[in-house]
């Protein structure tokens, strides 16, 4: 226990650097996972080759290939971003992937009727989907986003691999000097674990205060 | 160059061994007894290509039966047949698995096998990949036998487990671009970037050796050669063997100043078990003595470091051993 207390602050910087990444990255694949969903159900034959051409890569590709890809592959084509924001990228694209199938289950949820019943009252598509179609495609799908946000939340610990002293880096700095494996990654997975815990606990608060019941 | 490699291993029985048979024999006719650089002719200075000799593994000491009481440990390892090894399969020069062939090869590896010919005869391993952070529990677990993986004896390690050695010492140095003229020592590095292996020496030695200096953390050695030449960091800190190996594959990069550490690598081994680390012991003695500790040195480490192999570090010098 001794080697867990004594370290407290480089835990506690790694633990609020996890907390950050999660949180700039589940925005950022909340925004590309709705901006993809659109895309995939839009009238336009191109857009929706786009946004399936989208998925479809950023799904069938490993995490960690694409952070070091992004990290090592883009300066030599003279791109580079700091480490944080690099990762903070690649996450999001990645879950944004994942949220954009999410939100685009729940959009099929809304009956026809109501897009047809916005279109006949003269909305527009963009008018339709931000009135009445993602208002009740996302309320059904408000579990699966939060388990996306729970997986993205342990897929930070993979930006440890390019430099980021997150959660699981700073595990590894620790155990590095006490030698304490199991005392350390027993800490650092509670840590998860509490994380994870409440964005459980707000996923079920959101879902009890916005369901549809059906 | 792998095509070379390949031929050469695939022939390694018959070639290498008479090719190494030839240098002992030149190496005794010049008067040279171990300390001396391989007289490889066509290979001036720097001798080996990764790939230790079969002779020196045919030559290799085998325990007596007396060194092998019933019950211990190396009894158990001897009725098994081979010896199991927490290593590296991605240590240039010190465990690094050759895809071509698929045996693991370096310094770490070669001794590792040449610990389980002397406990069975045979230089048979069966080599667990295991990562830095789990060392410690699979040696209490007795998961592996030995850990052969330039296990840094330290204190607050050796509560954990036990250290039989050092077999070997390093030290960290300092690298940085070609066209860096800045930065001579580590001293030069207080207030910089500085990119490290995750998981290695230098991630404790650096607060000290250059305080100020801001830490950058990547997994593998060859991503850390990466972020030096995309000027993420001014500089990479590492084992000075593993640097220069490096310099030598990337023109871009050069080994600055001399180590500024000294690391004491261990083998690493269960806590409880007093009687194994006393026979792995005798054994470091009797293949420092008998040379085929500096004919491993010179077969691995040797091809990349410049002036013969060094004297063996004494039994039991670093704290915790």
């Amino acid at each position: 226990m001794d080697a867990l207390t004594a370290h407290l602050s480089e835990l506690g910087h790694g633990l609020v650097t996890t907390v950050e990444l999660t949180v700039v990255t589940t925005v950022g694949a909340m925004l590309l996972g709705i901006i993809v969903a659109t895309l995939r159900i839009a009238p336009v034959p191109l857009l929706r080759a786009i946004g399936t051409a989208y998925v479809e890569v950023l799904q069938n590709l490993p995490l960690l290939a694409l952070l070091v890809l992004f990290v090592f592959a883009l300066p030599t084509i003279g791109i580079s971003f700091p480490l944080f924001t690099s990762a903070a990228i690649v996450i999001a694209a990645y879950e944004g992937a994942y949220l954009a199938e999410a939100i685009r289950a729940g959009i099929n949820t809304v009956g026809v009727g109501q897009a047809e019943a916005a279109r006949a009252i003269g909305l527009t598509f963009g008018q339709s989907l931000r009135h009445v179609i993602l208002p009740q495609g996302l309320r059904a799908v408000i579990q699966p986003i939060g388990n996306i946000c729970i997986a993205l939340l342990m897929n930070t610990s993979l930006a440890a691999a390019v430099g980021v002293v997150e959660l699981t880096q700073a595990a590894n700095n620790v155990n590095l000097l006490e030698a304490q494996p199991i005392a350390v990654f027993t800490g650092a997975g509670l840590a998860y674990m509490l994380l994870a815990l409440i964005i459980g606990q707000v996923t079920g608060l959101l879902e009890r205060r916005l369901a549809i019941v059906r | 160059m792998s095509i070379l490699k390949t031929s050469f291993t695939r022939r390694r029985s018959l070639a290498l061994g008479a090719t190494a048979v030839a240098v002992a024999l030149a190496a005794a006719g010049c008067g040279g007894d171990g300390g001396s650089a391989p007289a490889l002719p066509g290979n001036p200075g720097l001798g080996g290509d990764g790939v230790v000799a079969q002779s020196v593994y045919d030559a290799a000491p085998v325990a007596t039966d007396a060194d092998i009481p019933a019950g211990s440990t190396m009894d158990a390892i001897r009725k098994r047949g081979y010896l199991t090894v927490g290593g590296s399969l991605d240590a240039p020069l010190l465990s690094q698995q050759n895809p071509v062939t698929g045996t693991i090869e370096g310094f770490d590896a070669d001794m590792a096998k040449l610990l389980a010919k002397y406990i069975t005869g045979k230089p048979e391993v069966k080599t667990t990949t295991i990562g830095t952070q789990t060392r410690e529990a699979m040696l209490q677990a007795k998961s592996v036998d030995v850990v052969f993986q330039t296990y840094t004896i330290t204190p607050q390690r050796a509560t954990q487990i036990a250290f039989a050695g050092p077999y070997l010492t390093s030290g960290l140095a300092v690298a940085v671009r070609k066209d860096d003229t800045t930065i001579k020592s580590v001293k030069d590095l207080a207030g910089k970037t500085v990119i490290v292996g995750a998981n290695t020496p230098a991630v404790t030695a650096l607060p000290s050796a250059a305080p100020g200096s801001k830490q950058v953390a990547f997994g593998t050695d060859p991503q850390a050669v990466q972020a030096l030449l995309q000027n993420r960091g001014e500089a990479y800190v590492q084992d000075f063997t593993l640097l220069a190996s490096n310099a030598k594959a990337n023109p871009g990069m050069k080994v600055v100043g001399e180590p500024f550490t000294t690391e004491s690598y261990g083998i690493g081994l269960n806590r409880d078990d007093a009687q194994f680390k006393e026979f792995i012991n005798n054994w470091l003695k009797k293949i420092q003595a008998d040379g085929t500790w500096a004919k491993v040195w010179e077969g691995t480490l040797g091809s990349v470091v410049e002036g013969g192999a060094p004297t063996p570090p004494a039994l039991g010098s670093a704290d915790g051993s």
